[in-house]
């Protein structure tokens, strides 16, 4: 095939773009000409050449991957989350056009806020006779719970969004209608980013209508429905949590927008009002932007057996006392049986019809409709009424004689639950396949947001076309990919930041620390996690340099100083038996599998594997509070473990490089934690879970090789180890030259205050970060975790290095083994008491029994 | 007739419970035969946060919240109330036939037809199948008066099944108690309403208690009667009328009603969700008191 792109004059269309017989396309005319929206896009490519427009598509591709984003599949056998696809072609839309579509949403999304504020209010359609009562009464989306509960303001449905097709007549047509908590906003504005950056002066010169305004007027139509109450209203974003399929969104809209990103348990209800369970205590939440479906948000009024809301969260909405976004309930307007009596409505309340219809609909519920869908079966799409039911959209087309019979026999026996709607076409765009543009089905969701002064719609939106030709569902979660949509502006538009400048009221939000404490719990794992994975990388590095630098046991004390270090590889992990189990000969002699399995085997608690995994686990439920760099970081670390768990049959040689990369990376994070992130409470917790974390591991590798005595040149062998684990060899030789000696060693690990690894070092920034710590005031007296601190601090200080040294009768050092088993206990005891004070573990609630009726 | 209902629940913790959110629907409401004189609801520990509400059906909602860290948890309703007992004596085999009275329910749009119209539909507890069709079509031959037909189902239902309280849980499912023939009164009332509902006919479920009446000569015995559930059927020239299907009866002055709902899902008497509490029992005492007249 010739390619579009390449070819400076225009051959038949057929040659380089083979359009789809009967669809409308969005780049060609009928006549095989470019549209003239599309001109200067086209010309722009041909000039920047195929193949580098495939390589900034690629670094595109690269940009998101990096940047984390991603889309969860439930039960994807490839792993949890999938890459987000970004096909580097556009969809064009002219600003004439553009303005009539965004005339019909905004006319369709007022429709549907009357419709919304009718159901659970007066009901006068269903009186009125516009609306069956049976269609909303046996919907699950029509909440009871939830009658009669209203935003202030005139909207009730504050996010929509509206999946739009072009049918062959090139008219948009709206494909469903999306009011619970639509996704994809943040997605759009990822690809936008994605786009600019790597297509710089075609998007300037295209005149593209910017995004960021939307977002303002999200923040905007957020305030207004804030309870009079609120002077600076607090917002926070509800997710479902990490396991979500669009949590990626989630945590990137909340940290773009500036709101904290919270779960159903960092809330609770108090007093009438809704709470956030933050570092500093309880603090009033005002509005919620929800992302977690309504039946979920409470468990006392809603769904009981719901682990991600918050009881007591539909009174306190009740009486007014918070706002949520969309209003629980609005997945009402998700029934496809509705969409058969909106041009009645539309007529009722606006007095016309609506610019932008849906598909002719059908719903069964009533006989004449019933009658109509079984005749026309086999050219209709039967869709469920309710989203949950679990049945895709079914295209009559494609089904067998015989499975029309029993489509026809399941409608009958609950015609209520289905409707049938006419098949619309949908238009193609141009896709980049293989260097070459090719046509796919393609449909655009659209967002809209509710402001005091009326609904304002996204200047584009997301785009998903198909995977593949012949493709005529486009779903996420069977795969799409995702194109940026471009609405031209006839003249350069003045560029609007695309990062939000705060609010005066946001800082002070955002100064009063309101860092959910459930975040703080995370960030402090995300330190110790780290901490550890690195500790662990250390001492498998050394561990297999002594190994391979020794291969055929020659010298009995350099045997012995490996089975010293490989032992403490199973202390440090805690893998235990492994080289610690009693008839452990045979694993000492022969390590390798052992060793391979500490560091790969991911379903093995305590292995470098496993501690990766919960980093990234760790990180990613707080994915909201890391910059794009540091969030890149972890994504190579992530590649970095996949890569491990891909090897066909590791040997230590090949895993030596990966553990170097890995501590590249870990290190890389660190300095990127140190350096870039600012020092307020997260980061106080992220670093004290490393400080404790080291401070452990100094303590537990310490315990396991120099307690007990031993030969002399055995024990500098093991010093000098211990000294490369924690890369101090070359500060020790510096100070001390190669005379390892135990008295200058534990100085140095435990006591020397400036030696960033040593032990001294770790609890003064202990105690400085204990003492800034926000806490109740308890007048002079130390806190709890203050004195543990302290104490840990001058136990060390006490501690006399020639005490620590002298060896008792039973040829062990008593005197180092006390003071390394208290500073370990004490670690343990600071640790537990941070977790107690700071991170609420409340239980999980449970349903009470029920009473019976007998 | 007068009547005082004092209904205790009482939760049972193994491990302390810090915080409780819950949801009593144990307030009697007004209907056309009953006065309330007063009603009282005690809580303890003392609730943090306390509010009254009317729901979707018009029943009456305390919600609270108990903050008091506890590992016992009673509710006591209190209530007077006054009941006339319906004066008109029932004709079963006059009045309008099933049928008309299924089509008039989807034809009229008045208020109160549309009020019926949501209870012809299937709910959480109660879904419609074609077993329940097929035990509720002996009752529903053509042209037979609703109330005949009605009257008729509460008797076979009463003669068909053992009331045996041990053979379900709150979990079993309306086909288990059609195939087994058994169930208590919240069963029953469900196979009634579920029977109703295959004809296309408007049922609800009732949620209240019933005196029992002492055997002669023994004084009556606190705590022995229970909280019970009986349905009611819409039939447009009467309105709703209730039948008792456990006793097979039609309640006159011994039953005192709390509310109604699709099913039991809407008048739960006491929901909650709590905070630790680990395994909990359960006990439950109703006492109703004749006052006379």
């Amino acid at each position: 095939m010739t390619s579009l792109l390449t070819e400076p004059r225009q051959p038949a269309s057929d040659q380089w773009y083979p359009t789809l017989l009967g669809a409308y396309d969005e780049m060609l005319d009928n006549d095989g000409q470019i549209r003239s929206h599309w001109a200067y896009l086209i010309r722009a490519l041909r000039t920047l050449g195929a193949s580098e427009f495939e390589r900034r598509g690629a670094e595109a591709a690269k940009l998101l991957r990096e940047n984390g984003v991603t889309y969860n599949v439930y039960g994807d056998p490839a792993g949890q989350s999938r890459p987000w696809q970004l096909d580097p072609v556009p969809l064009l839309i002219s600003s004439e056009e553009w303005g009539g579509i965004e005339a019909g949403l905004q006319e369709r999304a007022e429709l549907l806020n009357l419709i919304l504020a009718d159901i659970y209010g007066p009901r006068e359609l269903i009186k009125k006779g516009l609306l069956p009562l049976d269609l909303i009464y046996s919907h699950a989306g029509f909440l009871r719970a939830c009658d009669q509960i209203a935003l202030r303001g005139k909207h009730q449905l504050i996010v929509y969004a509206a999946d739009l097709a072009r049918g062959s007549d090139g008219r948009m047509w709206v494909l469903s209608d999306r009011t619970q908590a639509p996704s994809g906003a943040g997605y759009a504005l990822e690809n936008r980013v994605a786009m600019t950056r790597v297509l710089p002066s075609l998007f300037r010169d295209s005149h593209v209508h910017r995004l960021a305004l939307f977002f303002q007027s999200l923040r905007s139509g957020l305030s207004t429905i804030a309870p009079p109450s609120a002077d600076t209203p607090r917002v926070v974003v509800l997710t479902p949590g990490p396991y979500n399929e669009t949590f990626f969104e989630h945590a990137y809209l909340a940290s773009y927008l500036g709101y904290p990103l919270v779960q159903g348990d960092d809330l609770t209800v108090r007093d009438g009002y809704l709470w956030l369970k933050s570092l500093n205590g309880l603090e009033r939440v005002d509005v919620i932007l929800r992302r977690v479906d309504d039946d979920f948000c409470d468990p006392l009024e809603l769904r009981e057996d719901s682990r991600l809301g918050v009881p007591g969260l539909v009174e306190v909405i009740r009486n007014g006392n918070v706002a949520i976004a969309n209003p629980l309930g609005s997945g009402v307007l998700e029934n496809p049986g509705l969409l058969a009596f909106l041009p009645d409505i539309a007529e009722h309340f606006l007095g016309r019809q609506l610019r932008l219809s849906s598909a002719a609909t059908w719903w069964c519920g009533q006989p004449k409709a019933l009658e109509y869908v079984l005749a026309n079966l086999h050219k209709l799409v039967i869709k469920p009424t309710s989203r949950n039911s679990g049945t895709r959209p079914v295209f009559g087309q494609l089904l067998s004689q015989q499975e029309l019979a029993d489509w026809r026999a399941r409608i009958r026996a609950r015609p209520s639950l289905y409707v049938g709607q006419e098949q619309e076409g949908f238009s193609t765009v141009p896709a980049l396949v293989a260097g070459a543009l090719e046509p796919r089905h393609a449909i655009l969701r659209s967002f809209l947001v509710a402001r005091a002064d009326g609904y304002v719609v996204m200047p584009g939106g997301l785009t998903r076309s198909a995977p593949h030709k012949d493709d005529i569902l486009v779903s996420n979660q069977t795969g799409s990919i995702s194109k940026d949509t471009w609405v031209l502006a006839s003249e350069p538009e003045r560029p609007v930041d695309l990062v939000m400048k705060p609010s005066p009221a946001q800082v002070a939000a955002s100064q009063s620390g309101a860092l959910p404490s459930r975040a703080a719990d995370n960030l402090y794992w995300v330190g110790r996690y780290a901490e550890r994975a690195e500790g662990t990388i250390r001492l498998l590095r050394t561990a297999i340099k002594k190994l391979h630098g020794n291969p055929d046991h020659g010298a009995d004390e350099h045997t012995e100083s490996l089975h010293c270090i490989l032992r403490a590889v199973t202390c440090i992990t805690r893998t235990q038996p492994g080289f610690m189990a009693k008839d452990a000969q045979t694993l000492l002699r022969e390590p390798d599998t052992e060793l391979l399995s500490v560091a790969l085997d991911v379903t093995r608690i305590g292995s470098l594997a496993h501690t990766l995994r919960c980093l990234v686990q760790a990180s990613y439920a707080v994915r909201d509070l890391w910059s794009s760099d540091t969030w890149r970081v972890m994504e190579e670390l992530e590649e970095h473990l996949l890569g491990t768990q891909q090897l066909d049959e590791p040997t230590l040689w090949q895993i030596q490089d990966v553990l170097d990369k890995l501590v590249t990376s870990l290190s890389a994070f660190s300095g990127l934690v140190m350096e870039n992130m600012t020092r307020g409470n997260g980061w106080l917790f992220l670093d004290m879970g490393r400080r404790l974390e080291r401070s452990v591991q100094q303590l537990s590798l310490l315990r396991a090789t120099l307690v007990r005595q031993r030969p002399q040149a055995l024990e500098e062998l093991l010093i000098e180890a211990l000294l490369e684990t924690s890369d101090n060899l070359i500060c020790y030789r510096h100070h001390y030259r190669n005379n390892m000696e135990l008295a200058a060693f534990l100085e140095l690990l435990l006591l020397d205050e400036s030696n960033p690894r040593s032990l001294a070092y770790q609890t003064a920034r202990l105690q400085e970060h204990i003492a800034k710590l926000p806490r109740e005031q308890a007048g002079g007296l130390l806190s709890a975790e203050q004195r543990l601190a302290l104490e840990i601090s001058s136990t060390l200080r006490l501690a006399v290095i020639n005490e620590l040294t002298a060896i008792t009768d039973n040829g062990t050092r008593q005197n180092l083994d006390q003071l390394l088993g208290r500073l370990d206990y004490l670690a343990g005891a600071l640790s537990e008491t941070v977790t107690a004070t700071y991170f609420r573990h409340e239980s999980a609630p449970q349903p009470l029994a029920p009473l019976r009726t007998v | 007739m007068r009547y005082r209902v004092i209904h205790k629940t009482e939760y049972d913790y193994s491990e302390s419970v810090g915080l409780s959110y819950n949801e009593a629907r144990l307030l009697p409401r007004l209907t056309t035969h009953q006065q309330c004189a007063g009603t009282q609801l005690q809580i303890s520990p003392l609730p943090a946060d306390y509010r009254e509400r009317e729901d979707f059906f018009g029943n009456r909602v305390a919600y609270f919240s108990i903050r008091e860290t506890h590992q016992r948890f009673t509710v006591t309703a209190t209530s007077e109330v006054q009941i006339t007992p319906q004066e008109a004596q029932l004709n079963f085999s006059l009045g309008t036939d099933w049928e008309s009275v299924r089509q008039s329910l989807r034809q009229q749009r008045d208020a109160q037809t549309l009020d019926a119209l949501q209870y012809t539909l299937d709910s959480p507890f109660v879904s419609t199948d074609p077993q329940l069709a097929s035990y509720a079509q002996a009752s529903f031959p053509r042209g037979r008066s609703l109330l005949e037909a009605v009257n008729d189902l509460m008797g076979r239902i009463h003669a068909d099944f053992i009331y045996d309280p041990d053979f379900t849980t709150l979990a079993t499912p309306l086909a288990t108690v059609l195939e087994h023939r058994r169930g208590v009164c919240q069963d029953f009332a469900h196979l009634a309403i579920g029977c109703l509902r295959t004809q296309g006919l408007a049922a609800r479920y009732v949620s209240g208690y019933i005196e029992t009446l002492p055997p002669p000569g023994k004084e009556k015995l606190i705590g022995s009667d229970a909280s019970h559930a009986w349905f009611s059927v819409y039939i447009p020239e009467l309105g709703w009328v209730d039948f008792d299907p456990t006793n097979n009866q039609i309640p006159a002055d011994q039953h005192i009603v709390v509310g109604w709902g699709r099913d039991y899902g809407d008048i739960t008497p006491l929901k909650g969700v709590i905070f630790g509490g680990g395994e909990h029992e359960l006990s439950v005492s109703v006492d109703v008191k004749n006052l006379g007249d």
